[in-house]
């Protein structure tokens, strides 16, 4: 049997041991039904959350006060000699606020600071707005044309940093975090589980460590990338669903599918879970108590490096971006991101995927040389210089 | 004259400052059930496990010569293995698990599963086929796994400690199919504790202690070598006196069974007359029962004096 053939069986049954399309399927369900619980549900908890206020307004004498509020707020002029009593009734009608126009501050009496407390002050604020231009002797259009920004006309010859590649590139890196997630937990499961069901002497017997480690890096990495697809497919969906409700064409979700990017980042983020997956392997395969190693930790080392790409969107041209962009442990991610916001050429896209697919190579030998001698290791777990000692071995 | 399929040179191996093997050597030819015997921490798996290239050997050669070629290692499909230390994966369909292990050794998928589904059918676990591992009893799961070890119909089968955690009855199925194995051409080296099974079905033997060996050869040979000996047993009813077995000096070995069963082994030399005299001077009341040495006599004689 050959090498190939060995790889592709181990693939597909590490794939299908992990990659349950029905469980994929009720996952996404549940996924739904509680997006749309929370999003309606907290819809209606924060409608009903706070009752509307009532205003009263004292000593507003020429009614301009009453006159913004009263589009927006039950708006009541309250009596000169009443304020003391609404003060004291504040604890029973915990609903009203009194505003007292004293020399051009307002007081604002209220039984507690609120969302509306906070809405009413910016009404007040557009109060104040008026009051300071009929001093100045400012009409409206004079004052809205002082406050708006410079009235600027953009030209750029590279148009790629707009905003729909920004979320295409936010994107991608939730797609990464996904597929590491899923990575680490399945790999995790594999490893450990098996070393603990004493399986792997039987499996070694009959195939190398080494096709045995690039099966299962293979097939986990597949099951990420399938739950890639199938995420965002669902995004997609859910997308349209969105434009539809908001009246936008179905089609504008095509604005933010840049395909050159799309095709750019699927060879990165394969390499790029390859890789994580030969890292986690290696990691898991030294963890003989998953329960109680001091290693297990290092399994989230590698959301660690994939939220690090983030910083790309800041500057995509700074030092730090352009080396995220070519170190192997962050560029699956950050070169796409790089290349979806802003100008990068082509020689760096060559150079920084030939340094990602050298780096998977020389991991998965590393990954299987560690596996090969901590297969048999059940009782102690070893240290890291015996580690290091492992990877050193011919 | 049959062929050699295995032969071992002067196989050593440390693991640390512990000599796990010391120079040893054999060779199996087709069709044996080479029987490869020693107390725990011996050497067996370590030298099970070099020989499938789990472990690596510090010093010795090791040639497999399964298909008339001689080679460093043999191919999968060629090799059927029952490790010591036993594991399937617990949650996931027996027939689903055999057809894999049967497949990464280079079976078709398809006859895989015909053959596992007959081997099932064989073992009473064909109604089981879809259950996971994990519901079946611990006997049962021993079946399974001994099923992964020869699905594949291999040419050369290690099967390492078959017969532990088995009840009686299934022991005698086991050597069953052992022979039944053998018989369609599956040449067999057996590790195991249990003297009187391997004895039932092994052509030869090795017999190994502290990583060196202690005798190599056929089984008829070893009982030959061993045919002078003479084994008397004393079956106490009564309390057994240790102290009083020291009279015995002319016996080879003394062993005490559960403080009820003493076994005494005399040489070709001794004087029956002495030994008479001794047991009837013994104290308590025991019977007497008298026979050659089988393979755990010899064993623990060589162990002994080794």
């Amino acid at each position: 049997m050959n090498y190939i053939k060995q790889i592709i069986t181990v693939t597909r049954w590490e794939y299908s041991r992990f990659f349950k399309p029905k469980n994929e399927a009720i996952g996404l369900i549940i996924m739904l039904l509680l997006s749309g619980a929370l999003y309606f549900g907290g819809k209606y908890a924060l409608s009903e959350s706070i009752p509307e206020i009532k205003v009263f307004v004292l000593n507003d004498n020429n009614g301009t006060l009453t006159e913004i509020l009263k589009n927006n707020f039950t708006v009541q002029q309250l009596a000169c000699g009443q304020k003391d009593i609404f003060i004291k009734g504040l604890n029973e009608n915990k609903n009203n606020v009194l505003l007292d126009i004293k020399n051009g501050t307002i007081e604002l009496y209220a039984y507690k600071n609120n969302r509306d407390i906070k809405r009413l002050k910016t009404h007040l604020d557009i109060y104040h707005q008026q009051i300071e231009m009929q001093k100045l002797g400012l009409s409206a259009e004079q004052l809205a044309s002082v406050l708006s920004p410079a009235s600027t006309k953009e030209t750029f010859i590279i148009k790629d940093n707009s905003s729909n590649r920004l979320i295409l590139s936010y994107f991608f890196a939730g797609l990464m975090i996904l597929a590491v997630f899923l990575s680490f937990a399945y790999q995790f499961t594999a490893i450990t589980g098996e070393k603990q069901l004493r399986i792997t002497e039987q499996i070694v017997s009959a195939i190398s460590p080494q096709v045995w480690m690039d099966g299962k890096i293979l097939g986990i990495t597949l099951t990420g990338i399938s739950s890639m697809i199938t995420y965002s497919l669902l995004f997609i969906l859910g997308g349209v669903i969105y434009f539809q409700f908001t009246g936008a064409s179905v089609l504008t979700i095509l604005e933010y599918l840049h395909l050159p990017s799309i095709a750019l980042f699927l060879p990165f983020a394969l390499i790029g879970v390859l890789i994580w997956n030969a890292i986690l392997a290696a990691i898991a395969s030294v963890i003989t108590d998953p329960n109680n190693s001091g290693k297990s930790s290092l399994m989230m080392l590698p959301v660690v490096f994939v939220i690090a790409s983030f910083l790309v969107t800041r500057d995509p041209d700074s030092g730090l971006s352009v080396f995220l962009s070519w170190f192997p442990l962050t560029s699956a991610t950050s070169m796409p991101m790089r290349w979806a916001i802003t100008e990068v050429g082509i020689w760096q896209l060559i150079g920084s995927f030939l340094i990602l697919l050298l780096t998977f190579y020389l991991l998965r030998k590393i990954a299987a040389k560690i596996f090969r001698v901590s297969i048999l290791l059940t009782g102690k777990e070893p240290s890291w210089s015996e580690v290091y000692k492992f990877v050193k071995m011919k | 004259m049959q062929n050699t399929v295995l032969r071992v040179k002067s196989l050593s191996k440390n693991f640390s400052s512990v000599k796990a093997l010391n120079n040893i050597s054999f060779s199996i030819n087709q069709g044996d059930i080479f029987a490869f015997l020693g107390p725990n921490g011996a050497g067996k798996t370590t030298t099970l496990r070099i020989l499938l290239d789990i472990i690596k050997a510090d010093d010795g050669q090791i040639e497999w010569n399964l298909d008339g070629n001689a080679h460093r290692l043999p191919k999968a499909s060629q090799i059927g293995y029952l490790p010591e230390e036993r594991g399937l994966y617990l949650d996931i369909p027996i027939l689903k698990s055999l057809v894999y292990l049967a497949s990464i050794r280079g079976m078709d998928k398809t006859e895989a599963k015909k053959s596992a589904l007959e081997w099932l059918e064989r073992l009473g676990l064909a109604d089981r086929a879809k259950e996971k591992l994990q519901v079946l009893s611990k006997g049962n799961q021993q079946k399974i796994q001994f099923i992964a070890s020869i699905l594949h119909k291999p040419i050369f089968a290690i099967l390492d400690e078959p017969f532990s955690g088995l009840d009686p009855l299934n022991q005698e199925l086991f050597i069953e199919f052992i022979r039944e194995i053998n018989n369609q051409g599956t040449t067999i080296l057996l590790s195991a504790h249990q003297m009187q099974l391997v004895e039932k079905i092994a052509n030869k033997v090795f017999l190994i202690n502290k990583g060196e060996e202690l005798y190599n050869g056929s089984m008829s040979e070893i009982y030959k070598t061993f045919e002078n000996k003479k084994i008397i047993e004393l079956h106490y009813k009564s309390a057994l006196n240790e102290n009083a077995l020291k009279n015995f000096k002319e016996a080879e070995n003394i062993e005490v069974i559960e403080n009820s069963i003493v076994k005494l082994t005399f040489g070709q030399n001794s004087d029956l007359k002495t030994v008479l005299s001794n047991l009837a001077q013994l104290e308590g009341d025991f019977d007497i029962s008298t026979h050659k040495p089988d393979l755990h006599d010899i064993f623990l004689y060589l162990v002994k004096n080794h």
